[in-house]
């Protein structure tokens, strides 16, 4: 197992080499010039010697493979730059969005788990009859809903009308529900559909059968032979959700007047803060490489065959 | 059975995440506790304060700064300039000379003296970067700054420049920090200030980023003090959210101009629940004509769709009345700009009339006007996230539309947007006025000018044959050392601007306030940027 992890662990760092790549050219290829737009947005008369000085300084003066070079080593050390607009270390920013972002991300995801779970495993064990028919209504409804519709219905009758919950803001647990809800209901209606399919096709299979034969309690043949055989594909799908979710905040934390990571992203874009986009969508591609690392070794430790097969290649 | 007891784990999970989520909670109850035995006035804004420094721009923003600096004058009613912490003035030397006479009771947040000294270090930290700052004329003729003794400060220019009282009542940058808020380079440009002290009414008591501001009531304000004991300002970026959250009570007022759709506030208004009120009209919502454009270049073109566009119809179905109709540049209630001009009005047999004139001609079997086997397109280009220039844009397309004309709707987010607006890469362009107390002065001095802090309007407008004199016509108005030369001068340069047809006034703007009706002392304040903190009370 640990040979597994250790290999899987080895795998992610070319590709997060490679995530450093494109992060840093993707900037290059933003139309605008990063010193002009730095000038703009900092009030200051653009002359040519001012142009020129502040390029040598942002080492733009220098060929592009020295740049990335520099960009990275800087990077190694945790050191992003400084943001255009708040004239503030990146990180120091980057600290302060991501954390409400995480806690927010995480609560959803849990949320997502806590729901989809018994929810499609129920309405599998009881295929066709109505608790199975609702949700299939619900599964369907939840994931044509948009957001931003969902987020603002939400507002109005739970925190409006019933007065049950505060409208937007962070601070306190109830601050959570609006969001988090909003959140995940997509992700809810997706889940219990995937998780109802995989627990049928397992419920399918003869060790089912022969685990009734043995005279196993139902709890026991659901919670250790359905449950573990049918998370394997729910987790892959869980690990890609959680870095959509990271990324996918944006129009929630908007309505919600959440201070996480998507405020920050779109903020960055719209006044073209290269420094901090570019931390961002490296740290947003991190997080989404490392999700699915402990995905790919929750999946091994789950079913063996996948870590032997690993071994096996070799 | 076996459901039940997945059930039972998820509950178990559900209560725990929601135990974990509640990490942060002390600062909701923070606000809450402060709330029982103050009286504590919430509004929000689309984003956060800032750094609060006086001497810079964005992030800034106008209303937090003049919640905590003061300038040495006052931009009173109808542009009345008015003694603040200057409390009178000489004009020496035909105006090439002012001394101030300053306060001596005025004391900084943090304890410290307000006097002449301080007042001339923050005159040349803002001079030390006077380039960042030039778009105010004001800086450019600044020669010297003076001590003449602890409460007499004298600041000579090198020409009589008439605005100079009138931009010293600016929010940025000419207003006040403490020594102790200087950093170690004494740049606060560059720098920043180590801490946010002004003479202000009001004290930054807590700040948390992207989330909110407090600011308590200063104790040692030397003027009349808040009636309520703090102010809190909540970041909402959405407007909808904003309108949920007034109705839900988190906040007690709505305050400014565009921070809700036009729907939102019409349906506030006939809720009967609150009260609201339209401020007079501050600046104007305006099309801008690029006349570097050789089909712009052309009058009788620019004149075309003067005619042909249906301003009645904007302002009834986009503002519902709320903004009002615009014929000239400025609104007439503002200092020089009360001009008699002709408004053009809708007539679309004179726009197609003047069509013809130009040599556009309509061609069998086909939509669109033709010149020389090119069809008659223009570029209009507006902000995509502006959801009111997207409108006004439909109706101005649709309105051409009839006359023959092809209007390609370009939308680029803020930032390009201005990029592409100064380098002149449109044919029409949406832009507004200054508003007071930048109206119409400092927004004429930037057609003067190609500084980034001017506007597009120097390269619009530089395609006309009588540009030069136009800018000299402007810089001569600023120079003006009476009355009614000054009255004169503004008549015939926006009787100019008008008769030429380079702006197409829209609407003219204004703040809008939805208040609960609670709330008292909710009154505009001559500059449209000012929110008025000070004089807003609460009934219980």
């Amino acid at each position: 197992m640990i040979r597994f992890i250790y290999k899987r662990l080895l795998g992610a760092i070319p590709s997060i080499f490679g995530l450093s790549i494109i992060t840093f050219l993707l900037i290059q290829l933003i139309p605008g010039n990063p010193v002009l737009t730095y000038l703009r947005v900092s009030n200051i008369q653009a002359s040519e010697e001012v142009v020129q000085a502040l390029r040598v300084k942002m080492g733009l003066d220098q060929p592009l493979i020295m740049q990335y070079v520099q960009w990275l080593a800087n990077v190694l050390q945790f050191d992003f730059g400084t943001s255009f607009i708040s004239k503030r270390p990146v990180v120091d920013e980057m600290v302060l969005h991501f954390l409400p972002t995480l806690q927010l991300t995480t609560v959803a995801f849990l949320l997502i788990i806590v729901c989809s779970i018994p929810l499609g495993v129920t309405s599998a064990l009881h295929r066709g009859k109505w608790f199975d028919k609702l949700t299939q209504l619900f599964a369907f409804s939840s994931v044509s809903l948009p957001t931003f519709w969902l987020g603002f219905l939400l507002m109005y009758f739970f925190s409006v009308q019933f007065d049950l919950l505060p409208v937007l803001g962070k601070g306190s647990v109830v601050h959570f529900v609006l969001p988090a809800t909003t959140l995940a209901i997509g992700y809810i209606g997706t889940y219990l559909r995937l998780i109802r399919a995989s627990t049928i096709e397992v419920l399918e299979e003869p060790f089912i059968l022969y685990a009734q034969a043995r005279g196993l309690k139902e709890r026991t043949i659901v919670w250790r032979h359905i449950l573990k055989k049918a998370a394997s594909p729910t987790l892959t799908g869980l690990g890609m959700s959680f870095g959509n979710m990271l990324g996918g905040t944006i129009i929630v934390e908007n309505i919600f007047a959440w201070p996480g990571m998507g405020q920050l992203l779109v903020e960055s874009i719209v006044n073209q803060d290269y420094p901090m986009i570019q931390a961002c969508v490296l740290l947003l591609g991190i997080v989404f490489f490392l999700t699915n690392l402990l995905v790919d070794i929750l999946c091994g430790w789950l079913d063996p065959r996948i870590r032997l097969a690993d071994d096996r290649i070799k | 059975m076996k459901k039940r007891n997945i059930w039972a784990v998820s509950l178990i999970v559900l209560t725990i995440i929601l135990a974990l989520a509640g990490c942060s909670q002390q600062d909701e109850n923070k606000i809450a506790a402060t709330k029982d035995d103050k009286k504590v006035f919430t509004f929000s804004w689309s984003g956060d304060i800032g750094d609060l420094n006086p001497h810079t721009y964005f992030p800034n923003e106008f209303f937090s700064q003049a919640m905590v600096y003061e300038s040495l004058v006052y931009y009173g009613e109808d542009g009345e300039i008015k003694p603040w912490l200057a409390k009178s003035w000489d004009v020496l030397e035909d105006g090439k000379e002012y001394i101030f006479h300053l306060r001596d009771d005025v004391k900084f947040s943090d304890g410290s003296a307000f006097n002449a000294a301080i007042v001339k270090k923050n005159f040349d930290a803002v001079l030390a970067n006077r380039e960042q700052h030039d778009w105010i004329d004001l800086i450019n003729q600044i020669k010297t700054t003076e001590v003449i003794d602890n409460y007499t400060f004298k600041l000579t220019l090198h020409h009589a420049y008439y605005p100079t009282l009138q931009e010293l009542t600016y929010v940025r940058p000419l207003r006040f920090v403490a020594e102790s808020a200087f950093p170690a380079s004494g740049d606060t440009f560059t720098d920043g200030l180590t801490a946010p002290i002004g003479t202000g009414p009001w004290v930054l008591k807590e700040h948390k980023e992207n989330e909110y501001a407090i600011f308590e009531s200063n104790d040692t304000y030397w003027g009349e003090k808040p009636k309520v004991d703090e102010v809190v300002v909540k970041v909402i970026t959405d407007g909808e959210s904003r309108v949920l959250a007034f109705e839900k009570g988190e906040l007690d007022m709505i305050f400014g101009n565009g921070v809700i759709s036009q729907d939102s506030f019409k349906f506030l208004k006939e809720s009967g629940k609150y009260e609201t009120k339209i401020s007079e009209p501050t600046a104007t919502r305006t099309l801008l004509f690029n006349t570097n454009r050789e089909t712009m270049s052309d009058k009788n073109i620019r004149l075309a769709l003067q005619h042909a566009f249906d301003k009645d119809a904007v302002i009834d179905n986009i503002f519902y009345g709320i903004e009002r109709k615009a014929d000239t540049l400025f609104p007439q209630n503002l200092t020089y700009t009360n001009v008699e001009v002709d408004p053009y009005a809708y007539d679309v047999e004179k726009a197609t009339a003047l069509l013809d004139e130009a040599g556009w001609k309509t061609v069998k079997g086909k939509e669109f006007r033709e010149k020389d086997g090119q069809p008659l397109q223009l570029e209009l280009l507006f902000i995509s996230t502006d959801n009111i220039q997207k409108s006004i844009a439909e109706f101005v397309q649709g309105d051409l539309r009839k006359i023959g004309v092809d209007v390609k709707l370009t939308s680029q987010e803020s930032n390009t947007f201005w990029t592409t607006a100064f380098d002149g890469h449109y044919d029409i362009l949406f832009t507004a006025t200054w508003a007071n107390p930048f109206d119409p002065h400092s927004y004429l001095a930037s057609i003067t000018t190609d500084s980034s802090g001017g506007g597009p309007d120097y390269y619009a407008l530089s395609g006309l044959s009588f540009k030069k004199e136009l800018d000299t016509r402007i810089k001569e108005v600023l120079l003006t050392t009476t009355e009614e030369d000054r009255i004169k001068q503004y008549h015939q340069i926006l009787t100019m601007l008008h008769e030429e047809a380079v702006y197409l006034p829209i609407s003219y703007q204004s703040n809008i306030a939805v208040y609960k009706k609670n709330i008292l002392g909710v009154d505009f304040l001559p500059q449209e940027v000012e929110i008025p903190t000070t004089t807003i009370d609460m009934k219980n």
